[in-house]
């Protein structure tokens, strides 16, 4: 691009760089947008299809915020809403998948372009591995989206009931301790489930996580929906390689550890196992309930043992797919090219303390002789713009596009040839990213509370940057009994801080005073970080924001002075007893009145008296729509966009559009019965004229069959150019063709007949 | 493409900025200016503006600092490059084009910064030196970081300056890289008040 030159549009701009289908997806959006704007598109209905393109609302977009003393509107400008109860306007989130964390230098550039261009200059590592940007409005969301799929991202199915990021350990291909790189198959699997059908009638999330080994934290497959972890064994002589296969794990106000399935799935079996996983959830999954719709409520309700044999019921009729083994060339070809040859620390004592405190907690010797991984702490997940193109140079210069995102919201180099770790560690201060500490006490863990998180109840990222001072300041870390511990903090029970899993772990509540309302949290110990996410904490008590650093000192303190040699604070907690951790406390619960000591009553971070006033409605779990709204919806952007074609001059475009609807619209209704219907016209007419019109399920009450036959006309037409008169007219037809398909579908109810 | 077409891509853009540096960087705490900006929302004192909310990154260095945003800007005490100081950005409405829209952000930094110089919780610890300003736009697609977008805009942002200060500005050149958003450094030459710059404003407007 050059200058001050005229430009087009990052449409334009980037035309021959988007994947088409990439393009074409964010387009549909754009018109999504367009039709809701108009008020055409239903606002649940528009709200998940946002959510499913990574685009999530924010506190105070219902329009309302507290100011400290009352709370106000907020006048945005008239417009209709984006989800109930959620203005236009009001700036959102946008949550951008990193599958397994991976990121290339390129792509950095571009994440520390988009926080400038759309956000507040900030780009912030999620526990999941993603990337968030917020204060981003819908309005940038299309070019956003744009510049995103032109290095390769996607915010698609991000957010909302659908297969969340696919995350695995930020070390895999490099440990020492695992069965063998999982990198290439967590790739495989977010390709083979992003868009899937069979996973596009969830009643809620779905997050799937990869393990290279069962001792170490890193993949946290214990917590997730679908866990795996990389197995091998030796059959006649041949290493196989495969899965002990989990589902149910999640963690919430109610934590779940997850259940095995299979301690060997192949990784032949793996995807179709896994696709019969989603069917039984998209089936048999809680819909009406949102708060029990997760599959560990499905898993729970049934047992593993029928929830097994009905995954094997349901594996056995899967239609054959030859993607399920056609990534395994993919898996045998991937490899990382280190920029730099392997060499070897010299160690002779001129290094400075700095240096030495940094090697000592954020470099881990690599599986492969001479290369280390260097992990770049960040506070609580943020990283400025600045910050990024420097690491993306830093990384140019010594490891290539070998980076990753953590779940502990930092940022590891891989490939680091030992012999440039002084070299490194120099550039990496030089802009403020060479910070010791990593993955010990003083690393801590918050989700966004009640700073931009619609659910926050307190402001776990007010206190954990409160928390992070004092460990500092007590120097905790330097205490070889506290370093490897955890703290982490969640803004409320929906446990995104992943507290459950911490050894000091946080979660926001709030408690009434007199008349007035105080910010706690609620105590969380003695969870396992280890073994996946091995175990989870004890709840204990609630205690008032304000005191939770006397808690975190006072905790420390009696562990190191009290506990036995080797002694791991799970144990030592488990030792304690909740009786005698409350007791311990129980002082700690105190609230003064507010004219002693208001401070009380606001929040870290946050000087405004504390109110549960901008707590809002949640979109974590969006709204359940099912998949035949979607295939519905879809139809009349069709239809919209014949009509554009048609008032552009283009018949032949506008006429092939029109009959396109039609068929989109039918196969949506084939859908609720025949799930694996292809994307054929000639088997969707099929499947329509046999199961809809030939039953009369289709037919008008009072015109009988006419609107079926306007498709049955439209294909028999073909494509031969009609007159303008006439393709005007199909158009119309198109439209009330559509209407006919929603009236159908209103007759057989919400969720259509069983899938 | 002529002239007058490669100004009007730039100009046009609702995404300008301005940056005044505080006097004395060692001076400053950002965690001190969170209660104030909430402050400034309840008690309405950002004219023109939807204030939002306050968002704090005082934990992150050299970054945005403290942001209150808003719907159509966000006033930003950020330390970019090690720097303190005020900055004011618009947001996806343009509040008038080219020249007009240079002076329009100069005045909401200015207000701004006044408030600020002017906050009792403050002490007036807070001055900025108005001899150096930094002008930019964060917007990649009309407004590359390069000599090109430089040329486009210099006519209108001299004049802007010019009317401003009172007399040409001393130097203006490209201070952004070619992957960071468009900045240009200016050195006015001269270093009136926050105020004084306000009434030139309003000399001007009137
Ligand atoms: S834990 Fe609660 S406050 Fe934190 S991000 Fe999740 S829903 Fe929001």
């Amino acid at each position: 691009m050059t200058g001050g030159a005229m430009k087009g549009t990052w449409a334009t701009e980037l035309r021959d760089r988007i994947p088409e289908v990439l393009g074409r997806e964010i387009d549909i959006f754009e018109t999504q947008m367009d039709l809701r704007s108009r008020g055409d598109v239903d606002e649940k209905l528009f709200a998940e299809t946002r959510l499913r393109r990574g685009v999530y609302g924010q506190r105070y977009d219902n329009g309302h915020r507290y100011d400290g003393e009352r709370t106000r509107h907020l006048e945005y400008r008239e417009h209709p809403t984006k989800g109930v109860d959620t203005m236009w306007d009001a700036p959102g989130m946008v949550r951008i998948k990193v599958p397994y964390g991976a990121l290339t230098r390129e792509q950095m550039d571009v994440l520390a372009a988009l926080a400038e261009d759309y956000s507040d200059g900030i780009s912030h590592v999620t526990t999941r591995q993603d990337i968030q940007l917020h204060f981003v409005h819908i309005e940038d969301t299309p070019d956003l989206m744009r510049r995103l799929a032109a290095v390769g991202i996607t915010t698609r199915e991000a957010c909302g009931n659908s297969v969340r990021n696919v995350t695995a350990c930020p070390l895999a291909g490099v440990c020492k301790t695992e069965a063998f790189d999982v990198s290439p198959y967590a790739d495989a699997l977010m390709k083979f489930l992003l868009g899937h059908p069979d996973v596009q009638d969830f009643g809620r999330k779905f997050k799937p996580a990869l393990s290279g080994c069962a001792h170490e934290a890193c993949g946290l497959v214990n917590m997730h929906d679908l866990g795996l972890i990389a197995k091998t064994r030796t059959e006649n002589g041949k290493v196989l390689r495969g899965f002990a296969f989990y589902v149910g794990g999640g963690l919430g106000a109610i934590p779940h550890p997850a259940q095995l399935v299979d301690e060997f799935v192949t990784e032949e079996e793996l995807f179709p196992l896994t696709q019969a996983v989603c069917r039984v959830f998209a089936r048999l999954g809680e819909k009406a309930n949102r708060g029990r719709a997760r599959i560990k409520f499905l898993v729970a309700k049934l047992g593993i043992e029928e929830f097994r044999r009905l995954v094997i019921e349901e594996r056995a009729k899967l239609p054959h797919d030859p993607r399920w083994t056609s990534y395994l060339v993919d898996v045998a070809a991937y490899k990382e090219t280190p920029a730099r040859a392997p060499g070897g620390l010299v160690t002779n004592g001129g290094q400075s303390a700095g240096f030495r405190a940094w090697h000592k907690t954020n470099v881990r010797a690599q599986r492969q002789d001479g290369y280390a991984v260097v992990t770049v702490k960040l506070p609580l997940g943020d990283i400025t713009s600045d910050q990024m193109r420097s690491l993306a140079d830093i990384a140019g210069e010594f490891t290539g596009d070998n980076v990753r995102l953590t779940v502990e919201q930092n940022i590891v180099l891989r490939w680091v040839s030992e012999a440039d770790l002084p070299r490194l560690h120099a550039a990496l201060e030089a802009v403020d990213l060479g910070q010791a500490g990593a993955e010990t006490i003083a690393d801590l863990t918050s989700c966004p509370g009640t700073d931009t998180c619609k659910l926050g109840i307190a402001s776990s990222r007010g206190l954990t940057a409160e928390l992070s001072k004092r460990v500092q300041e007590l120097d905790l870390a330097s205490e070889e009994a506290l370093q490897g511990l955890r703290i982490k903090a969640s803004g409320c029970f929906n446990s995104c801080g992943q507290h459950h899993i911490a050894d000091l772990g946080f979660y926001g509540i709030s408690r009434k005073k007199g008349n007035r309302l105080v910010p706690h949290f609620q105590v969380v110990l003695g969870g396992k970080w280890t073994e996946n996410g091995g175990s989870f904490g004890l709840a204990t008590l609630a205690i008032p924001s304000k005191n939770i650093p006397e808690v975190v000192r006072r905790v420390t303190g009696r562990f190191v002075k009290e506990r036995e040699p080797d002694e791991s604070f799970t144990d030592f907690i488990g030792r304690l007893g909740k009786a005698e951790v409350k007791n311990f406390l129980q002082d700690l619960t105190a609230v003064p009145a507010y004219e002693e000591d208001p401070s009380y009553y606001s929040d870290w971070g946050d000087p405004r008296v504390y109110t549960m006033d901008d707590y809002g409605e949640g979109e974590c779990a969006g709204e359940i729509v099912p998949r035949v709204e979607f295939g519905l919806q879809a139809s009349e952007r069709e239809v919209f966009e014949a009509q554009l074609f048609l008032d552009a001059g283009d018949l032949p475009k506008a006429q092939d559009m029109a009959y396109r609807a039609m068929l989109t619209a039918a196969k949506a209704l084939v859908q609720t019965e025949f799930l694996d219907i292809r994307d054929d016209a000639n088997d969707i007419l099929r499947e329509f004229r046999t199961r809809f019109h030939e039953t009369k399920r289709f037919h008008d009450k009072f015109a009988g069959p006419k609107f079926a036959n306007y498709l049955f006309a439209a294909q028999e037409a073909g494509a031969d150019g009609g007159r303008p008169d006439q393709v005007r007219q199909r158009v119309q037809e198109a439209q009330l063709f559509i209407e006919a398909a929603y009236a159908c579908y209103e007759k057989m109810g919400t969720w259509g007949a069983p899938a | 493409m002529t002239p007058v077409e490669s100004k009007v891509d730039a100009l046009s853009s609702p995404e300008f900025n301005v940056k005044l540096f505080v006097e004395n960087p060692a001076g400053v705490d950002l965690e001190e200016l969170i209660p104030v900006f909430h402050r400034w929302i309840r008690e309405e004192l950002l004219e023109d503006e939807l204030p939002i909310d306050v968002a704090g990154y005082a934990r992150v260095p050299k970054g945005p600092g403290v942001v209150i945003v808003c719907d159509h800007a966000h006033y930003y005490f950020d330390e970019r490059a090690g720097r303190p100081g005020l900055r004011y950005r618009g947001r996806r409405v343009a509040r008038g084009e080219g020249e007009e829209g240079i002076t329009r952000a100069f005045r909401s930094l200015l207000r701004a910064a006044a408030l600020l110089e002017k906050e009792p919780a403050l002490g007036g610890r807070y001055r900025f030196r108005t001899d150096q300003v930094e002008f930019g736009i964060n917007d990649r697609l009309r407004a590359p970081s390069d000599a090109q977008t430089l040329a486009a805009v210099r006519p209108a942002l001299e004049s802007a300056v010019k009317a401003l200060y009172g007399k040409p500005a001393k130097s203006m050149a490209l201070a952004s890289g070619p992957r960071e958003p468009f900045m240009v450094s200016i050195e006015t030459g001269t270093s009136p008040s926050v105020e004084a710059l306000l009434g030139q404003l309003a000399a001007v407007a009137g």
